[in-house]
């Protein structure tokens, strides 16, 4: 049976829509077929009683006292051969009185039942002598003051040969429609797949080197236009992915040099001479600090490239801002004290919502901004956080901002310290060197939590970091 | 002295880098094991097998056989080996499939060389953790662990809670190096590795030894540049 089973959706779609088809037809056939005989059967029950009311008016006993029926009203005497009336009157004692021709001397009907014709036609079929089926009506009247039984009668022969003559053209006439059909569904739905063959064909020539190019998509309101606006969406997220992937290697490759070219040049000029052994404690000792860098920094990238997944299989959390906030400065409370830094912390219509979002990823980014405040903030001075909430496009956010006194952003650098790896051409603050990692990692984390983090422009002294995370409209678990 | 002299111990160091694998054998050569190497899988089995050793040090991408094989293998035969993976796959699930496939231990490359001594001396021991004693002192120090209280030359050192877990963990590690990665990880419990607590660490350090160190004239607490921190007693 595999062969009834093809594998392209046309033929399938052909298949079906025949198959169906041909059983509406023959349900509404069926149906045609009933309705047409039931009516037909009416309108000759209906035509004996116009007949009969007629006939009785043309029935007279002769001088003879036969009973006759009145022909002289044929203009033509051969139209008496186009009835074909079937036609039986007895009297009320059952004898015959007349029958047509038609009967070729057979009874219509047989002998008389109770009441016969008095109160109705007494509709009914019967069979004559020869088999042929007949559609009977009986009714009693008067012949010139005496009651008489007449019986009419059609033959359903003509009926049923008509009715079967119909069947067969409607048998004829169905698998010729059917087939018809079929070629019809299979050529338009091929019509209709055909952007589906060309996406594929697109699709298929899609490779790593071109994740640039797009399906074509022909109506994009159709549901194959969506499949394709869908494939699209899919390739520009692979392309994204794989860009990120590439900037990943680059930055890791230029960022990895150069601890790896300070450990090469410290090796170098130390074996280029014989030297005392603290000389050689001192250039292993630079050695190892700049192996530590060059570890941080691949555990910054890391870190990166996990916030940049994070999006697909995190499982967030839900906790609150100022805890963790807090947490956060008791780790870096040590450096507070040492510097005798004045943390002020202010809640201006602070949400109470909890934020829902992977805490410890949260945690990374908080961290990183508020030790890079630490860390700028001058002696004695002043580190200022308030807790707010900031209301985007009808959502409430948190908005939580951390305002150093240190030497600031210089002046068109306020995106650019985002970036990775970015040092400040202003600020040539070497005790200041990190990882270089930080504040993109920080920022990558708020924005795949839907949240922001700028650096405000117009801040007098220091610098200012304003951090937005949306609250969360789902049902949050508690933590 | 009797925490630097080395705990006796055969060690099986599985590596196929020969570099690595040579600084590992000199450097645990030079703490006092019987080191052995295996460079490929094969000869790991056979090591396995014929030297017995104590310890496995196992990297996991190894040419032939992989480091999770042999590991399978030692376990399925239920030798009284210990297990340390080394290896530069550092994710949480490489982890826990480390684990999972029981090993003892798990140490992502790179990894500070005082931390791997740490390791390797808490796995021969066969303990999880060395029991605390009511009290530990090195040199003049003194620290009463039920009390929580620090004494040094018979003075009392007011130390906050952070000071106090730091001291301890130095005396715990008496004359090792620990590196500022071992201290995030134990003392200051940051498990992510990028955490930028080098500082805190450092200033924390600054404020202990002012307190244990700078008012007496033998300094105990070194730092060593491009390594860490050694609370040294001071040679006789």
């Amino acid at each position: 049976m595999k062969f009834l089973r093809p594998t392209n959706i046309r033929s399938r779609l052909a298949i079906w829509f025949v198959a169906i088809l041909s059983t509406i037809l023959l349900l509404y056939i069926s149906a045609v077929f009933v309705f047409q005989y039931v009516l037909l059967q009416r309108q000759i029950f209906h035509d004996e009683i116009q007949d009969v009311e007629t006939v009785e008016g043309l029935l007279y006993f002769d001088q003879h006292g036969s009973l006759q029926l009145e022909q002289g009203y044929h203009t033509h005497q051969q139209s008496r051969l186009l009835e074909d009336r079937l036609m039986e009157v007895r009297d009320l004692a059952g004898n015959v009185l007349y029958r047509t021709d038609t009967l070729k001397g057979a009874t219509l009907g047989g002998t008389a039942l109770p009441d016969e014709g008095i109160h109705s036609y007494n509709e009914r079929s019967t069979t004559l002598a020869d088999g042929t089926r007949v559609l009977l009506i009986s009714h009693i009247h008067p012949v010139q003051g005496k009651p008489v039984l007449i019986r009419l009668g059609y033959s359903m022969a003509p009926l049923h040969d008509r009715m079967l003559y119909f069947f067969f053209l409607l048998l004829v006439a169905t698998p010729i429609a059917l087939v018809a059909a079929g070629f019809i569904s299979y050529s338009v739905s091929r019509r209709a797949l055909r952007p589906l063959v060309s996406m594929a064909s697109r699709a298929e020539q899609i490779t790593a080197s071109n994740l640039h190019d797009r399906i074509v998509v022909e109506n994009p309101d159709d549901e194959l236009g969506h499949m394709g606006r869908v494939l699209n969406h899919l390739l520009e997220r692979l392309q994204q992915a794989f860009a990120q992937l590439q900037r990943f290697t680059a930055d890791a490759a230029h960022e990895l040099r150069t601890p790896l070219a300070s450990i090469r040049s410290t090796g170098e000029l130390t074996l280029q001479h014989d030297r005392p052994n603290a000389s050689y404690r001192e250039a292993i000792s630079g050695m190892l600090e700049e192996t530590t860098r060059l570890n941080q920094t691949i555990d910054g990238l890391l870190l990166l490239s996990k916030a940049e997944a994070v999006q697909c299989d995190s499982e967030p959390t839900s906790f609150f801002l100022t805890e963790l906030v807090h947490e956060i400065l008791v780790l870096l409370e040590v450096l507070v004290e040492e510097r005798q830094i004045t943390v002020l912390e202010e809640y201006e219509n602070a949400p109470h919502e909890p934020l829902v979002a992977d805490r410890s990823l949260m945690r990374v980014a908080l961290l990183n901004v508020l030790h890079n405040a630490v860390k700028f903030s001058p002696d004695r001075s002043v580190l200022r956080i308030v807790y707010g909430s900031i209301e985007r496009e009808g959502h409430i956010f948190h908005h939580i901002s951390i305002h150093d006194s240190g030497p600031g952003i210089a002046p068109g650098e306020h995106l650019r310290v985002f970036e990775r790896f970015f040092t400040s051409a202003v600020h040539q603050a070497t005790a200041f060197r990190g990882s270089g990692l930080g504040l993109s990692i920080a920022r990558l984390i708020i924005d795949r939590n839907g949240g922001r983090i700028n650096f405000e422009e117009n801040v007098v002294n220091g610098a200012k970091c304003c951090i937005e995370l949306p609250i969360s409209t789902k049902k949050s678990k508690t933590a | 002295m009797n925490t630097t002299s080395p705990i006796s111990g055969r060690i099986l160091v599985v590596e196929d880098d020969r570099r690595m694998a040579d600084s590992l054998v000199s450097g645990l050569t030079g703490y006092g094991y019987q080191v052995s190497l295996a460079r490929t899988g094969e000869e790991a089995f056979f090591l396995v097998h014929s030297t017995q050793p104590d310890l496995v040090l196992l990297d996991l991408t190894l040419p032939k056989r992989g480091g999770l094989e042999i590991l399978a293998q030692i376990r399925a035969e239920q030798l009284p080996t210990r297990v340390l993976i080394l290896t530069s796959h550092n994710s949480v699930d490489d982890r826990v499939t480390g684990l999972n496939s029981g090993a003892d231990d798990y140490l992502g490359k790179p990894f500070s060389f005082p931390e791997l001594l740490a390791r390797v001396a808490s796995l021969l021991r066969r303990l999880p953790a060395p029991p605390r004693s009511a009290s530990l002192q090195i040199a003049d120090i003194h620290i009463d662990t039920k009390a929580h209280l620090v004494s040094r030359s018979g003075t009392p050192i007011d130390l906050t809670p952070r000071e106090y877990d730091l001291l301890l963990y130095l005396l715990e590690h008496r004359n090792q190096a620990v590196s500022r990665e071992m201290l995030a990880k134990d003392v200051w419990r940051e498990t992510s590795r990028f955490t930028p607590i080098d500082n805190v660490i450092d200033v924390q350090m600054a404020r202990l030894r002012r307190k244990i160190d700078d008012p007496f004239t033998t300094k105990l607490l070194l730092t060593l540049r491009g390594v860490g921190f050694i609370l040294r007693e001071p040679e006789q």
